[in-house]
Formats: C-alpha cells, sequence, structure tokens
C-alpha cells in the first residue's frame, strides 16, 4: 500500500466519525512461507490482508472495532460499530486523549525495509529451501523447518493532528535438523532475503545434529550453562519489561526493585529502535515517538514500560515498550566461554518455557535440539534432555561471562555464560 | 459466496491440479474487558477473506486475501497454483496419498439459543461489572478483572470433490479473575464459563456472580496458604484442571501428524509412535479416551473439516491401550485407514488446514463416585482445581503442570488449602498412575481456547472432558 493511499484512508475515518476523539490505524501484511518435514516441502503459503481500526471515544468513554474490508459501505460501518460501542461504554479513569504532534517528539530514522523482500517469489523460495533439504539429505540426516519472507506496512492518524507510517521486511530461515536419535537446530533472520543464507543455515543445524547423536545421561543438578543467544532469547530478557503501574500495585517480581540493582553488573538491556541490524518502529501504538530506552543497564533496573496514564498519575514521562530487545554483547568469543568452563553444559535452545510463580518470576522448559556437556574446556559428549526450573533473577545474577551478539528472531542477544543453572529431571531422549 | 469460491476452483483447474478447495470465513469476534470499576476495553473485530489450496504433483500451494473482488480471487488462485508447482521438485509424489470423502452439501450451525451479538452491550457491561464489584467486595482482594468473548465464524466450502456447504458457528466465554496482594507475594484465583460452541445462553446458565465472593475469598487465603510439601502425594485432579494436562500429554501426543515428523521443526514429535499403535500401554485400565467432534458444545464441533470431512466420533485409548490417532486426509493412510476421521482445521480464511486436536474425553467412571467419596477415601493427598503453568517436552513425554488453587488431603478430609504446587511426571507413568475416576453425573467439558501449532502459528480450539480423577504417588512440589 502506498502511503498517500493510506493517509487518504485514514483522513476518510476521520472525517466519518463525530466522536470527541478518534484515532485511526491500518496494517498492511503479506506473508510468503514454505514449511518443511522430513526433507520435502509441506505447508506452502501466500497471505494477504489489510486491517483498519478505528478506536473513538466521547469524554473518557471509548470503544474500538476493526474490519478488513475496507469498501466505503464498511468504514461507515466501522465508524458506527466504535461510536455506538463508546457512547454505552462507562467513563474510563484511565483513558488518555489522542496524542498530539507536540507530545509525539521526533520519530526516528529506522530503516527497516527491503524492496526485493516484499515481492512475491515463489521459485526463488522453493530453490533457495531445495538446496538446502538437499544438503542435509546428502548426509542422510533429515530437515524440518521453514522459510518465510514477510513485508508489513502501518499508519495511523488520530483527530489531534498526529499521523505516521512506518514499513518493514523481514526474512527469516529456522532449520531443525535430525538424525537417528539426536537433532540440531539454526535459524537466521534479516531485514532482506538476501541476507538469509538458507545453506549456510541447514548447514549449522546439520553440524550441532552430527554432534548430538548417541546421546548419554548425567545425573539433573546445578549446573554451569552457556546459553545460545536463542536460549537467552527464550528464557530471559522479555521478563525484565514488566508494566509500571501492575509494578507499582505490587503484581509483578519487580516491585519496588526500580533503580535497584538486580542482577550481574554486566547485563544491559535495551531498545533502541534505529539499531542497523535490528531496527525498530519509530513509534509506539499510541503515536509517541520510540527511542533508546536502557531497561537494565549495570545491572540495574532502569525502566519498567509505562503508559501515559501511569505517567501522568505519577508524574512521569512515559516509556514507551520495548520496539526490539538488545542485549549488549561481550569480549569473549563462544569458543573462549567453553574453553574456559571447567565442567558445564552448552544448551542450544529452550522449549515451552512457562511461568511457575510470576511473584518470583520462577520459569521451567525444556532443553531441545543440541545438549552437550563440557568438560576441561572441551565439549565432550551429547546429553539426554532436561527440564530446568529456575529464577530469572538468578539466572542474570549468575551471569559469569558475555559472548558475541547474534540477531535471533525479533532480538539482538549475547550467549551467556551462567553458574548455578538449575535442571531438575531429565527425560528419555 | 459460494459462487466466488467456485471462481477461485475454476481458475485453478488445470491437468495437473489433482485436488483443490476454497473457503469464504467471516469471522467476527467481540471482546469486553473490565478492570475493577471501568471498562478497559471493548472491541468489534470482523474479518473476512477467502483461502485456496490447490495439490499439485504431491505439493500443496495455498494462497489467501482479504480482497473479494473476482480479480483479486483469480490472482490468488493463480498464486496458489504458482507455490504448488514451484514446489514440485521439493516433494516426493510417490509418498503422497489423499484419502477420498463423499461430497457434502448440507449446512451446519452450532445450536445457539440467543444469538450473543443480539444481546446489548450494556447487559454484558453490567455483569461484568457487578461482578468485579462482588469479588473486590472480599477483604483482602486488590484487583478484579473480566471478560467476555464471543466470536461468530460463516464459512463457505467448495472442494473439486463436489463438497459445496456452509457452516455457521458461534463461540462464548466469560471469565474473571480475582487478585489478592500481600506483603510479599500476590495470588490469583479464576472463574469462568468455559469456552463453549453455545450462544449467549451458555453465560446465563453459568452461575459466574454467585461464585464471586467464594473466588474473591480463595484468591486472599492462598496468601498465607503453606507451600507444596516435597515428594509423593496422591492427585485429586478436577475436570477444569484435568483437561489440560489431558490436551497436552494426551492430546498433541495422538496427532498423527506429530507421530509422522510433520511438525518436528516446532510443535515436535511423539513418543506414541505409530509401531506402538494397539499395543502402548497408555494408562491403567480405567483410562477410556474418546475423540468426538460431534459433541455438543464442543469447541471443536464445526460439521465438516477444512478438508471437507464430516466430523465424526472415535476410540483414542480402550482400557489404557492405544487404539487411535487424529488424523486428515493426508495422513491417514499412514495408519491404513481409508477414511481421514476429519481433524484438519485453519484457524482463519489466512490459514492452511493442519491437523488439530479434536474433542476428546475421558470417559467418567462405570461405578457411582462422588468427589467426596473419592476425597474421603485419600489419605494423603493434594485436590487441583483450575489451570495453571504448563510445560511438557517435544515428544510429549516429561511434564510439569501447576494449578490455579490447591487443598491439601489429609485422612480423607480437606485440610485446609496449599500454595505454588507443582507435579511432575512421564506421561504414561502419569496416566498408569490413574485408580479412580468420579462417575458420568460429575463429567464435565472445559474449552481449550489457545491451542498454537503450525509455522506460521495458528490457534485453534478444542474442548475435553472429564470427571475429578485419583493419581497415586506423584512426584510434587520439585519445581521450587
Amino acid at each position: 500500500m502506498e502511503q498517500q493511499q493510506a493517509y487518504d484512508l485514514l483522513a476518510r475515518v476521520l472525517e466519518l466519525s463525530d466522536a470527541d476523539h478518534v484515532r485511526a490505524s491500518l496494517h498492511a501484511n503479506a506473508l510468503d512461507s514454505l514449511r518443511v518435514a522430513d526433507n520435502v516441502t509441506t505447508h506452502n503459503v501466500r497471505r494477504e490482508n489489510t486491517v483498519l481500526s478505528v478506536e473513538c471515544a466521547f469524554g473518557q468513554s471509548h470503544a474500538s472495532a476493526t474490519t478488513n474490508d475496507l469498501g466505503e459501505a464498511s468504514l461507515r460501518q466501522l465508524v458506527t460499530a466504535a461510536e455506538t460501542a463508546a457512547r454505552l461504554s462507562p467513563p474510563d479513569p484511565e483513558y488518555m486523549p489522542p496524542v498530539t504532534p507536540e507530545e509525539a517528539g521526533t520519530y526516528p530514522a529506522c530503516n527497516a525495509w527491503s524492496e526485493e523482500t516484499a515481492t512475491f517469489a515463489p521459485e526463488l523460495m522453493a530453490e533457495r529451501v531445495g538446496t538446502a533439504i538437499e544438503k542435509v539429505r546428502s548426509q542422510d540426516y533429515r530437515l524440518s523447518g521453514g522459510a518465510s519472507q514477510n513485508a508489513d506496512f502501518s499508519a495511523f492518524a488520530n483527530s489531534a493532528g498526529l499521523r505516521g507510517m512506518h514499513r518493514s521486511t523481514r526474512a527469516e530461515m529456522h532449520a531443525t535438523v535430525l538424525g537417528e536419535d539426536g537433532s540440531g537446530w539454526a535459524q537466521t533472520t534479516a531485514t532482506s532475503r538476501d541476507d538469509v543464507d538458507m545453506l549456510a543455515t541447514a548447514g549449522e543445524a546439520l553440524e550441532i545434529a552430527q554432534m548430538a547423536q548417541h546421546p548419554t545421561e548425567i545425573e539433573p543438578g546445578r549446573y554451569t550453562v552457556i546459553l545460545r543467544p536463542e536460549a537467552v532469547r527464550e528464557m530471559l530478557p522479555h521478563y525484565m519489561i514488566q508494566d509500571a503501574k501492575t509494578t507499582d500495585e505490587g503484581r509483578t517480581f519487580l516491585r519496588g526493585l526500580l533503580g535497584t540493582k538486580v542482577c550481574d553488573e554486566k547485563i544491559h538491556l535495551y531498545s533502541d529502535p534505529a539499531n542497523s541490524i535490528l531496527p525498530g518502529s519509530p513509534f509506539c501504538k499510541e503515536g509517541l515517538a520510540t527511542r533508546r530506552v536502557d531497561w537494565v543497564k549495570g545491572g540495574v533496573l532502569e525502566n519498567l514500560d509505562c503508559s501515559r496514564y501511569w505517567a501522568r498519575e505519577k508524574n512521569l514521562a512515559p516509556t514507551p515498550g520495548p520496539t526490539n530487545l538488545i542485549m549488549a554483547g561481550g569480549e569473549q568469543s563462544v569458543d573462549d566461554l567453553i574453553a574456559s568452563t571447567e565442567r558445564g553444559i552448552y544448551v542450544i535452545r529452550f522449549w515451552y518455557i512457562r511461568v511457575v510463580d510470576p511473584m518470583t518470576c520462577l520459569l521451567t522448559g525444556m532443553t531441545r535440539d543440541g545438549l552437550f556437556l563440557i568438560e576441561d574446556g572441551t565439549i565432550t559428549r551429547p546429553l539426554l534432555q532436561f527440564r530446568f526450573n529456575e529464577r530469572v533473577l538468578n539466572a542474570l545474577s549468575n551471569v559469569e561471562a558475555i559472548g558475541p551478539q547474534e540477531r535471533v528472531g525479533n532480538a539482538l542477544l549475547p550467549t551467556l555464560k551462567i553458574r548455578d543453572f538449575n535442571f531438575s529431571s531429565a527425560t528419555r531422549f | 459466496m459460494n459462487n466466488l469460491c467456485q471462481l477461485a476452483i475454476d481458475t485453478t483447474r488445470s491437468p495437473d491440479v489433482t485436488y483443490a478447495d476454497a473457503r469464504i470465513v467471516e469471522i467476527r469476534n467481540q471482546v469486553i474487558f473490565t478492570e475493577d470499576e471501568r471498562v478497559g476495553g471493548m472491541d468489534d473485530n470482523v474479518s473476512l477473506g477467502i483461502g485456496i489450496r490447490v495439490l499439485l504433483g504431491g505439493a500443496w500451494g495455498f494462497a489467501s486475501t482479504s480482497d473479494l473482488s473476482r480479480e483479486s480471487i483469480q490472482r490468488t488462485a493463480r498464486n496458489a497454483v504458482a507455490i504448488a508447482s514451484a514446489n514440485r521438485a521439493n516433494v516426493n509424489p510417490g509418498s503422497f496419498e489423499w484419502a477420498d470423502e463423499p461430497a457434502h452439501t448440507a449446512p451446519f450451525r452450532t445450536p445457539c439459543e440467543v444469538d450473543p451479538f443480539s444481546v446489548s452491550l450494556d447487559e454484558k457491561i453490567a455483569l461484568l461489572l457487578r461482578i468485579n464489584e462482588a469479588v473486590r467486595a472480599v477483604k483482602g482482594v486488590s484487583k478484579a478483572s473480566s471478560h467476555m468473548r464471543f466470536r461468530r465464524q460463516h464459512r463457505y466450502f467448495v472442494n473439486t470433490d463436489g463438497s459445496s456447504f456452509e457452516t455457521d458457528i458461534f463461540t462464548s466465554t466469560a471469565r474473571y479473575n480475582a487478585t489478592a496482594v500481600g506483603e510479599s507475594d500476590a495470588k490469583t484465583r479464576y472463574f469462568e464459563a468455559p469456552s463453549a460452541n453455545a450462544g449467549y445462553e451458555h453465560i446465563q446458565k453459568t452461575p459466574l456472580l454467585a461464585e464471586a465472593t467464594r473466588v474473591g475469598e480463595e484468591a486472599v487465603e492462598q496468601l498465607s496458604a503453606p507451600p507444596c510439601p516435597a515428594g509423593k502425594m496422591d492427585l485429586i485432579l478436577n475436570p477444569t484442571h484435568l483437561a489440560l494436562t489431558m490436551h497436552e500429554s494426551i492430546g498433541h501426543a495422538t496427532e498423527l501428524d506429530r507421530v509422522l515428523g510433520m511438525e518436528e521443526s516446532l510443535a515436535g514429535s511423539s513418543f506414541a509412535t505409530l509401531d506402538q499403535l494397539g499395543t502402548l500401554r497408555y494408562g491403567s485400565p480405567l483410562m477410556n479416551v474418546v475423540c468426538d467432534n460431534t459433541m455438543p458444545g464442543g469447541l471443536a464441533t464445526m460439521g465438516y473439516d477444512d478438508d471437507g470431512v464430516e466430523c465424526q466420533r472415535w476410540d483414542l485409548i480402550k482400557q489404557g491401550i492405544l487404539v487411535g490417532y487424529k488424523t486428515s486426509r493426508d495422513t491417514c493412510h499412514a495408519m491404513g485407514e481409508t477414511r481421514s476421521r476429519g481433524s484438519c482445521r485453519a484457524d482463519s480464511w489466512a490459514s492452511i488446514p493442519i491437523l488439530r486436536q479434536s474433542n476428546f474425553s475421558l470417559e467418567p467412571g462405570e461405578t457411582p463416585l462422588t468427589p467426596e467419596d473419592l476425597i474421603a477415601d485419600t489419605k494423603d493427598g493434594i485436590l487441583i482445581d483450575g489451570m495453571g503453568s504448563f510445560s511438557i517436552d517435544q515428544k510429549r513425554h516429561n511434564f510439569q503442570f501447576g494449578g490455579d488453587c490447591f487443598w491439601h488431603v489429609k485422612d480423607g478430609k480437606i485440610a485446609g488449602m496449599l500454595q505454588n504446587v507443582t507435579y511432575q511426571a512421564i506421561t504414561t507413568e502419569f496416566w498408569s498412575a490413574l485408580d479412580a475416576i468420579c462417575d458420568r453425573r460429575f463429567w464435565v467439558p472445559t474449552g481449550v481456547m489457545n491451542c498454537g501449532k503450525g509455522d506460521p502459528m495458528q490457534i485453534a480450539q478444542m474442548s475435553h472432558a472429564a470427571a475429578p480423577c485419583r493419581f497415586r504417588q506423584i512426584d510434587v512440589g520439585g519445581a521450587q
């Protein structure tokens, strides 16, 4: 969708409404995806959708409606639905009027678009995936996984005169390679599909799978772990970004901890919409400009996600939630981290993580697709998978060393070496 | 709409295309969310579009669009053919089989006494705010939140088998939470009208307001309850809790696509492999599990699946032995069956159909047994109600579950509340420890609304029914 076409549509929605406040937003998406299982492609998909939402408010009473039918009659129905519901709604003391251009601030430049990645090219994607399949099949292993390219367009306008537009692309391949009794995993994500080397991604997963064959058992217990970036992504960082109001009301594990040291001083967790490897969005849902925000710096909890309402109540500046998630990397290589470990466990990724106790952020989950014993600075053998039960703040407080950053999905995270990580039970595979 | 589906099918026609289907689906969702005395959000969301699927040389191509103009539908149909054609080199056509299914034309509609979208927003808001007020009237409760969600899925389906049908499915849900905040902790307890394919009468028949005080009191009581002991204890699991344990440890493990390795990269595979069909001791002889996509009110009860297969009822586990799987038209041949069980569904017009869990039930006990009898017969155990934390490995073998509320059962009586209970087991050992099931009077379905699977991820719904059960000597307390 073109920018002017989007703004014209949004302007029409604003024009149709008699509400005191109106905010309209448009999101168009085109996704191409191939799925692989057992060395064949299975689910090969293209989907296109454009969604229009409007929120109307009369005084403090508000409601929203959403449609993907962009015809004039549908737009009228949409506005009527939102206005009717808003009129029936009791006043909401937490409702905030639309963001003004002055309040929004200046939107940062976020270069997140790749023209070729937004182009439908089923033959190219099938050919690249086919090459990856062949590489794995030739070694008598099985490839499962998926490749995708995604193009997003977002625009909004409100009755306070603010409007914004952002477009982004994302290409990805994730590969699970399976052998007789062990598997390996790798993933590559980038803004451009040409930066996703499917052959290399499959090759990395194949190498891990070859190392993972014939796993052996060791007793569960507390071990030093080296968590690769995907394991870090699944377990640690996003739990550290909690809502300020909920936290101030005593309902999150970070209550009373803002401004205090909560974990090892080497931890620096932040968001930066202008990051070149992992560009974010220039504006948050309400329209405020995004900016670099330190969530944890030097081990100190620096910020919580603070809404405009709660900021007004507490006389603070609002802090929009994370537009992306970045943890600063360290000086050491992954090989250095392994070499410095007398006895430990090397973890490729986790699976099925759930919160057991939200008030201590106790998590449980499984290891998956590559688990290895480290002895005297060397990986010595593959292991049967473990279940862990560990608290996020314990793990982040026990960080001994930090490796280099890598992009994993929508995060940019390092490998972490953590002591005394609690594996509570083992599987039988 | 059927004509537009037919246009899509006609556009895909070529000698190479061996099967095609087209679905136009309109999904309307209404959500009302309240917190304490305020309405936090109301949204009315309509999503309409077409999904077109073609099978060409053993390769699938699927394309979908929200633009229902004739030109757009024809372009989307050609895209589906192009995607399938591009992937011919990436499949092994010799190993692909597609089961036959008769053509269907009869419409299906959820029995619905009161259309939930015809009930005024005023009435819904008033009920939610009254519930919040009642919950917050309990001393020690700091926060009450509640929501209602209603969905209508109107589907038109046409395929090259000659099927051409229309379905109209209504789903209704209401739920609320009570949160008590203590000096160093916070506890939340919930109550719900479990999601069901039904109209607003489902909300009206559930004692939402009547239970509010109890729910609030139980949230407060949890704050001072002793922690979960560690060791082996008997567990008495209410249906509201057991539904999730069944879903994770039985439901996913018996999806035939997982068993065949088609979900290895995300959801995973299964320990319940095909070579064990008819022999695997899944659980105790008391364990009889029946799949039923014709179950009244079931979230997977929709007349036909998105392969165009009529919904059915079949045995999954008989007297503890694995005897079946959930299947689709492209998987059933692997277990020697010529007809799919009809368990292939898409979560919207935009998604390709994939094999999903059916509704399924743990059959009730045959001899009279009440929950009170079960407690009276238990020397040292824990009673668990409601869903909590859940985690299981990718073969569905090693699991750990929490719950929403817990009571210590001592010498046949409830001896007070516990907090932060978890239990951990290997699936077959857990189900082998099943030694008592209450009778049919206490057998109730619970809906699962957020079952994630597939790539791109799809969210599906299904119902699981059970009566209260007892499991002997399960490991508890290992998480702390």
